[in-house]
């Protein structure tokens, strides 16, 4: 009926683009997946070191505050090809097939459009971060040239993905918001 | 323009854009930069990746994926039928014993998990279908597991109380140990219920499942070892001076995956895959819609609207209970569509002032707040437990599920009711374990 | 129609910060030059430490920021919380106006960034189990400090850096996680650390700790504005820099009478205290910023050059 439809999963048909978007974001949650995994590892590292060692940990939190973020970013175009962000589909399910194609385009056009918007300035603010040679304020001091690509890259990944749902709706590989009925 | 008036058309925008089918936090993106743009030009337009990357930049964020891999990797296993089959045989006695079961495994797995969907599914997936074969009522059976499982947030560890923590800078340690009672309560109030409409049902006899020896009865007990060592070892992790809760979190997610791993045989990589692929699916989906609310109280914040809506309601003369019962309508029917860390992110900056300036307690507060988070969990049309139910048994209606939740949703209206004759059930807990009030 | 300017910081409006930037803004309105401040206090707007960024860029016109917040992006800021640097706030006041900081100024007008009011706040350091005045007292022990520099000087005596936000030192000490802390008078108090503490060393005749905190604008911005709306807003950030000085003065003082009253043992840093401190951040942090910094000497012997 509506929220999170666990079951269903964006679909490629034969369309080699699709496929190729589908593989790139299946990539991305991979990655998003190990940045998850290896947060974890390093958080229990700084625990053991601190608690049992008595010792210093001044890169740990920022290390991990950084991994999580970029697991966020990087994971966007694999849960958006999981249809795991929810949405509230309470309209659209109840509208006829053709009224809900036409919205359907709607918001993936209102998509595309956003993060389109949100690469471009995100990867200015990245250019910046890097030509300017910032770096976190620590005694660790990263780069922060370096977490930042988590957003240009998470967001053309993003907006890749949602340039092929679009692409899907419109040859009818896949039915508007992923609705059986 | 007045920024009531202003206000006004951003919540109108927001719930158009919203209704639209759009994913949550990408509609929220589009109503921040659509007003961003209009009333404050393009230099806030410039500044949303920014915000957004800002908004996540928070140690504590950190626990959100940790007590969510916590949560299914038990789930994963059969350690959930095993929580489940070990009350039933001590509870077998009592007519209705197996729905209690039910309720009290969801109790206990909600201890280890921070989601709400993930309790459901752990509990339901055995729980369901072995109601309906014992003849209980399908709306109870449906019902009680997907009240059961909002539980998850209620009962520590949870993701709302960490994001609320967050956003309105209370500490997570004292919110982990308010939901404590009501917790307890809720379930207490859901095993009422349940008991009491099994028996209106008639046929109590049926109701009672196979009898059990006492060998029988001992012999399961070691099966529930893990789950104990589990939370015990995250209750000492985070209040005995080891680690700080969001760190604890990690303590948590490992020691799950290890007992998953060694106990459970959970080896093949595809299965570790699944676990792994879940955790991360629900957590960017959470995270994201976390990073979108953030840009959108940016703007609210940005346009003056906070701001003018605090100082509004603070010239009402009202009581403030009356301000209590408007706080908790607006939170139900902001639950109804949105999923609970998007009501508390953009809720709390707009209503935490209103409520402390009124004299109520934040902490205390929390808890009324993720009850009334728990209800849109279980009423349409985003009610993420109802999913849940429906994919675990898809021949149940969801007409039927949703029926069967109703009552549930009263014993929670119920328990809000309580806390507010009752403070201390929500207060008590953390002032006796952290000291005073902070 | 009046210009606005947008003024984003990080604290209470109770706050000494908050009164700076109050000021200024009641100030330039009463000056009647179609000039309006609006403040978006308490974080409301930007993160505390996200507001250098947009303010270079012009996205943001005003913000009260300890400028080391922005070492990363200027790594000469460091030196605006430097361990034993400042010895009292009299001695902050004459280098906030020394070639010392003209050469920060000019680090800043690379950032298209300018002061408006200077001013220095002071801090200390709290035990959880035991005083800390010298060096040797922390040995051993989790600690949590304010600024790069004191983890570098705080590591070189022993002590175990725990990083963290300061809005986790109350839980971590309840817990025992951490058992001594540094940052300041006004955030001492605001967390309530003085209910998880057993001694407060608070900054008196002489600190270690002291923070650049000024009202900044940013440059183009100022520029862009009339001559008589610059006035305004000079003389306004005059008024408001005295009134900095001395509150800042009175807020150590207020923050020990908060520890006391709370039945915390106060110490005190002797001289001698003082200068064990300072040869030790001579040898580790005054040391790694000349390293890190290019023209980090010549920085440095300009402030040391201030009496
Ligand atoms: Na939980
Ligand atoms: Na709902």
């Amino acid at each position: 009926m509506a929220g999170q439809s666990a079951a269903t999963i964006a679909k490629t048909g034969n369309n080699p683009f699709l496929r190729a978007v589908a593989g790139l974001s299946t990539l991305a949650g991979w990655c998003a997946a190990a940045m998850i995994m290896a947060a974890v590892a390093i958080t229990c590292q700084m625990i053991v070191i601190r608690f049992v060692l008595n010792g210093s940990t001044v890169w740990q939190t920022e290390a991990v505050i950084y991994l999580v973020i970029s697991a966020t970013l990087i994971g966007l175009p694999y849960v958006q090809r999981l249809r795991g962000h929810v949405n509230v589909d309470l309209i659209p399910i109840s509208l006829p097939p053709r009224a809900r194609f036409g919205l359907a385009v709607l918001t993936s056009l209102l998509s595309i459009s956003i993060m389109a918007i949100m690469l471009w300035y995100g990867f200015e603010y990245w250019h910046f971060a890097w030509d300017r040679g910032w770096r976190s304020d620590t005694v660790w001091g990263v780069r922060l040239w370096i977490p930042y690509l988590a957003i240009p890259v998470g967001f053309a990944l993003f907006l890749l993905q949602l340039i092929a749902d679009f692409v899907a709706l419109l040859t009818g590989a896949d039915k508007p918001f992923g609705l059986d009925l | 323009m007045d920024p009531l008036v202003l206000g006004g058309i951003v919540a109108l925008s927001t719930i158009l854009v919203l209704f639209s089918g759009v994913s949550v936090a990408l509609g929220l993106l589009i109503v921040s930069a659509g007003f961003l743009m209009i009333f404050d030009g393009m230099r806030s337009l410039e500044l949303m990746p920014e915000i957004l990357f800002g908004k996540l930049d928070n140690f504590a964020l950190l626990s959100i994926p940790m007590f969510i891999i916590m949560g299914s990797s038990i789930a994963s296993t059969r350690a959930g039928a095993d929580l489940y089959e070990a009350l039933e045989r001590w509870l077998t006695r009592i007519p209705g014993g197996l729905v209690i079961s039910n309720l009290g495994a969801c109790a206990l797995f909600a201890a280890m998990s921070g989601s709400s969907p993930a309790t459901c599914a752990a509990i339901g997936k055995m729980g369901i279908p072995e109601m309906r074969k014992r003849g209980y009522p399908e709306g109870v059976a449906a019902g009680s597991i997907a009240a059961g499982g909002t539980l998850g947030i209620l009962i520590p560890p949870s993701v709302t109380m960490i994001v609320y923590g967050i956003a309105t800078e209370t500490s997570i340690g004292r919110l982990f140990l308010a939901g404590v009672i009501p917790g307890l309560m809720l379930v207490g109030l859901f095993m009422a219920w349940s008991l009491y409409s099994t028996w209106r049902s008639g046929d109590t006899e049926r109701l009672g499942s196979g009898s059990y020896t006492w060998a029988e009865r001992f012999e399961i007990l070691p099966r529930v070892v893990p789950f104990l060592l589990i939370i015990l070892g995250v209750l000492y992790a985070m209040y005995g001076g080891i680690a700080t809760p969001s760190e604890t979190a990690a303590v948590g997610a490992l020691l799950c995956l290890l007992i998953a791993m060694v106990i459970y045989k959970l080896w093949n990589p595809r299965d570790l895959w699944v676990v792994l692929r879940d955790s991360t699916k629900e957590s960017v989906m959470i995270l994201f819609i976390i990073a979108a609310a953030g840009v959108f109280s940016y703007m609210l914040s940005s346009l003056f609207i906070t701001q003018s809506i605090a100082e509004w309601i603070g010239t009402l003369d009202v009581n403030r209970w009356v301000l209590m019962g408007a706080v908790n309508v607006f939170l139900l029917i902001a639950g109804f569509f949105l999923p609970p860390v998007a009501v508390i992110l953009m809720a709390a900056p707009i209503l935490l002032p209103i409520i402390t300036t009124a004299g109520f307690d934040p902490i205390w507060f929390a808890v009324v707040l993720t009850i009334n988070m728990e209800i849109g969990l279980i009423s349409p049309p985003v009610g993420l437990n109802l999913y849940v139910i429906n994919g675990i048994a898809p021949d149940i209606s969801l007409k039927t599920i949703l029926t069967g939740s109703l009552p549930f949703v009263a014993c929670m209206v119920l328990a809000i009711v309580l806390l507010c004759l009752f403070p201390g059930l929500a207060t008590w807990l953390p002032n006796l374990v952290m000291g005073g009030a902070m | 129609n009046a210009t606005e300017l947008r003024l984003s910081h990080q604290w209470s409006n109770k706050d000494i910060r908050h009164k700076v930037a109050q000021i200024v803004a009641d100030e330039v309105a009463a000056a009647d030059v179609d000039l309006d401040i609006k403040i978006f206090g308490s974080k409301s707007l930007f993160k505390p430490r996200e507001q250098y960024k947009p303010l270079s860029r012009g996205q943001l016109d005003m913000t009260v920021l300890p400028l080391s917040y922005a070492g990363g992006q200027q790594p000469a800021y460091n030196l605006t919380l430097m361990p034993g640097l400042v010895k009292n706030h009299d001695h902050a006041a004459r280098l906030s106006n020394s070639p010392f900081m003209e050469a920060l100024e000019a680090k800043m007008a690379d950032d298209d960034v300018m002061v408006l009011v200077h001013g220095y706040l002071a801090g200390g350091f709290a035990g959880k189990d035991k005083c800390i005045t010298k060096p040797s007292d922390i040995e051993g022990l989790q600690t949590r400090a304010a600024g790069k520099a004191f983890e570098q000087m705080l590591a070189g005596a022993g002590a175990s850096i725990a990083s963290m936000a300061s809005s986790e030192i109350y839980n971590a000490m309840q817990t025992g996680v951490l058992q001594a802390a540094n940052t300041s008078s006004s955030s001492f108090v605001s967390y309530r650390i003085y209910e998880q503490v057993s001694c407060y060393t608070p900054a008196g005749d002489v600190a270690l700790w002291f923070m650049y905190q000024p009202l900044l604008m940013n440059k183009s911005t100022f520029e862009g504005l009339s001559e008589a709306q610059q006035n305004a807003l000079l003389a306004a950030a005059e008024k408001a820099e005295a009134y900095y000085l001395e509150e800042a003065k009175k807020q150590d003082a207020a923050s020990a009478k908060v520890f006391a009253d709370a039945g915390v043992e106060i110490a005190q840093m002797s001289a001698d205290d003082f200068d064990a401190w300072r040869k030790l951040a001579m040898e580790t942090s005054y040391k790694k910023f000349v390293d890190e910094v290019s023209d980090g000497q010549a920085l440095l012997d300009l402030a040391l050059a201030v009496e």
